[in-house]
């Protein structure tokens, strides 16, 4: 129940990352064609960062749940 | 188990984040001094307090589900709570040495009901003890 709610913080994380590299174009502080601001750089790096970090332990988190599923079943055949 | 630790890094890490978003804005200095908040100021500042919740409120649930799992294997044991303090027993009263520390407790309140029955009134309905039989002072009601 903890964990769950722990994965439901990641994926909440990462949808948050998609909106930071999103954010400066949706909210409209980086004009189009100008060189990027000093606050989008910041989002698309934080943006970027967070999204890819918790992807990455998504799915850490589903193969490791996988291994423990598949090493049960070995032990249910044995 | 590791899938669990990693999970909490990444909060953790997320947590910074938000805090590093928050602070951005004025730490880099898109937002001008002494004005009113930009647009970027709003986004970036509660994206950072929404990423900053969020990411600590992973790191506690991580961290809650590995002690959960610690104990269940074994390896942590709880710490047991401590029993409640139990009230002290009230002392007894002092039982009565004597039933002569009774009476002579009890002799004012007698005398007082002595006193009482003797200077109340008694109207015609009621019945005076010893002068009237019950079942006639009942029938004259």
């Amino acid at each position: 129940m903890k964990a769950r709610l722990g994965v439901s913080a990641l994926v909440i994380l990462f949808l948050a990352g998609l909106w930071l590299v999103a954010a400066p174009f949706a909210v409209g502080y980086q004009e189009r064609g100008a060189a990027y601001a000093d606050a989008t750089i910041n989002d698309l790096w934080l943006g970027g960062g967070l999204a890819g970090l918790s992807f990455v332990a998504l799915v850490i988190y589903a193969a490791d749940a996988l291994r423990d599923l598949a090493r049960r079943g070995k032990h249910a055949d044995a | 188990m590791i899938r669990k630790f990693v999970g909490a890094v990444v909060a953790a890490l997320a947590a910074l984040a938000g805090l590093w978003l928050m602070i951005a804005p004025f730490a880099l200095g898109t937002q001008p001094e002494n004005a009113d908040w930009t647009n970027a100021t709003h986004s970036e500042f509660f994206s950072g307090l929404g990423v900053a919740v969020v990411g600590l409120a992973g790191v506690i649930a991580f961290v809650l589900a590995i002690h959960e799992e610690l104990v269940a294997r074994g390896l942590v044991v709880p710490k047991p709570r401590r029993p409640e303090p139990e009230p002290e027993p009230v002392p007894a009263a002092a039982p009565q040495s004597s039933s002569a520390e009774l009476a002579s407790l009890l002799a004012p309140l007698v005398e007082a009901l002595r006193e009482d029955l003797n200077t109340t009134p008694r109207s015609g309905e009621h019945r005076q003890n010893g002068r009237t039989s019950l079942v006639g002072a009942e029938e004259n009601r």
